[in-house]
């Protein structure tokens, strides 16, 4: 007998991190559910590069792609609601559960009737899809596309809204007296490592890095700082992943580590242009965050990672 | 006699933009727009991204999750964005 289902899903636009990310879903979350009486699905959505994904680097796992209706990652999260499951597990592809037993721990609190969905991380006032347990009987019920963004008074442009994937959901769920548990965030800084942009950096490059030259796109690191932050992410999850596969992580057409996002070089190099003050001070707390996070994905490992030199002389490290 | 004057300003590869608005009059042809205004002109070839299109003709390049307020889509690669009305249009959902 089959207890309930519940499918892990995760749409990822490069196999390399893809790989990363499954080896610790199978490793740890998946088993961590199954060990909960749960029958569990991994689902990885292939967002592009789809004949890249080695079939052999995902045993288990139901390897999905783009089709009719299913036309990128925030169509797949409403073709996930429809798969048969009770329960939907959307993770970032950056997103790892250092501890696989926290979020099996929070299951009982689906036996409240109201309760909709859990988030694990949200990065603003909203639960997000980074880390959403979500019950698909209570999501069904919402009008489709159930978790796709949205824009929201485009007409006013003062009180101009960007709904992110999930947010439009989470309220039509509270609309309709269903409750989102919401995990501390001291609480899940501890039991998940996450990283940021670090897709969006790489498809950056490849949609328009080449109608920049090398420096010129490099130059996003200083004046963007989602782009430093997923450049130094970058730079850190090759490290590891070039300890764990022995191969290089984002690599550019020539195969060189990390020519698909930022070298370490360039990251250094950029970095030092950061002038304002606040920016460097916020990019210094994340780059210690992220440098907890990879540190703590690598003791999983049992590896003792030395971490890549990125940052520019006088910046704050661990 | 009188000499035309050409008002045409063309954005071209290599060029980079960031926080910029463009009006009638502007052609991108090759260069990479990043959360800027669009309203007037043609896009040729290029890359917007996070760009708010207001109005003007979008001939060829990539659009990558911006909102398309108005204007003419007439080709090029829809990457991803949201129309008018504020809905999430899917990759090759062009409006």
């Amino acid at each position: 007998m089959h207890g309930p289902r519940i499918v892990v899903a995760s749409p990822h636009r490069y196999p390399d991190l893809a790989r990363l990310w499954y080896r610790g879903v199978a490793r740890g979350l998946a088993p961590a559910l199954r060990r909960a009486g749960l029958d569990v699905e991994v689902v990885v959505f292939r967002d592009a590069h789809a004949d890249e994904f080695d079939p052999a680097w995902f045993p288990g796992a139901v390897l999905e792609a783009p089709g009719p209706g299913v036309r990128d990652f925030l169509e797949f999260y409403d073709a996930a609601l429809a798969l048969d499951a009770d329960y939907l597990f959307l993770l970032d592809a950056d997103l790892f559960f250092v501890d696989p037993e926290w979020p099996v721990s929070w299951l009982p609190r689906f036996d409240q009737e109201n309760v909709a969905a859990v988030s694990f991380l949200r990065r603003t006032q909203e639960p997000g899809v980074y880390a959403l347990l979500c019950r698909t009987a209570a999501y069904r019920e919402l009008p489709r596309p159930v978790f796709a963004p949205a824009y929201e008074d485009l007409e006013d442009e003062r009180n101009t809204v960007n709904r992110q994937p999930g947010d439009v959901a989470a309220r039509r769920l509270r609309e309709r007296g269903r409750e989102i548990l919401y995990a501390e965030p001291a609480e899940a800084e501890e039991r998940i490592a996450d990283f940021h942009g670090t897709t969006v950096i790489r498809a950056s490059r490849e949609v328009f890095g080449h109608l920049m030259d090398g420096p010129g796109f490099e130059g996003l690191v200083s004046r963007k700082r989602y782009f430093a932050m997923g450049a130094y992410d970058n730079a850190l999850l090759g490290s590891l992943y070039q300890s764990v596969f022995g191969e290089p992580f984002a690599p550019g057409p020539g195969g060189e580590p990390l020519g698909g996002s930022v070298t370490a070089e360039a990251v250094r190099r950029e970095l030092e242009q950061v002038r304002d003050r606040k920016v460097k001070e916020e990019l210094e707390d994340y780059f210690l965050r992220s440098d907890r996070s990879i540190l703590r994905l690598a003791a999983i490992e049992g590896i003792d990672l030395p971490l890549p030199d990125l940052r520019p002389q006088g910046w704050r490290r661990a | 006699m009188t000499q035309a004057v050409d008002t045409t300003r063309v954005l071209g590869p290599g060029e980079f933009y960031y926080k910029e608005t463009f009006g009638p009059g502007t052609v991108c042809r090759g260069a990479v727009l990043l959360e800027c205004e669009w309203d007037g002109g043609i896009v040729e070839s290029g890359a917007l991204m996070g760009v708010i299109f207001r109005s003007g003709d979008f001939r060829g390049g990539t659009f990558w999750g911006g909102v398309f307020l108005g204007g003419t889509w007439t080709d090029g690669v829809w990457e991803s964005g949201f129309d008018h009305a504020g809905r999430y249009r899917p990759r090759t959902d062009h409006p």
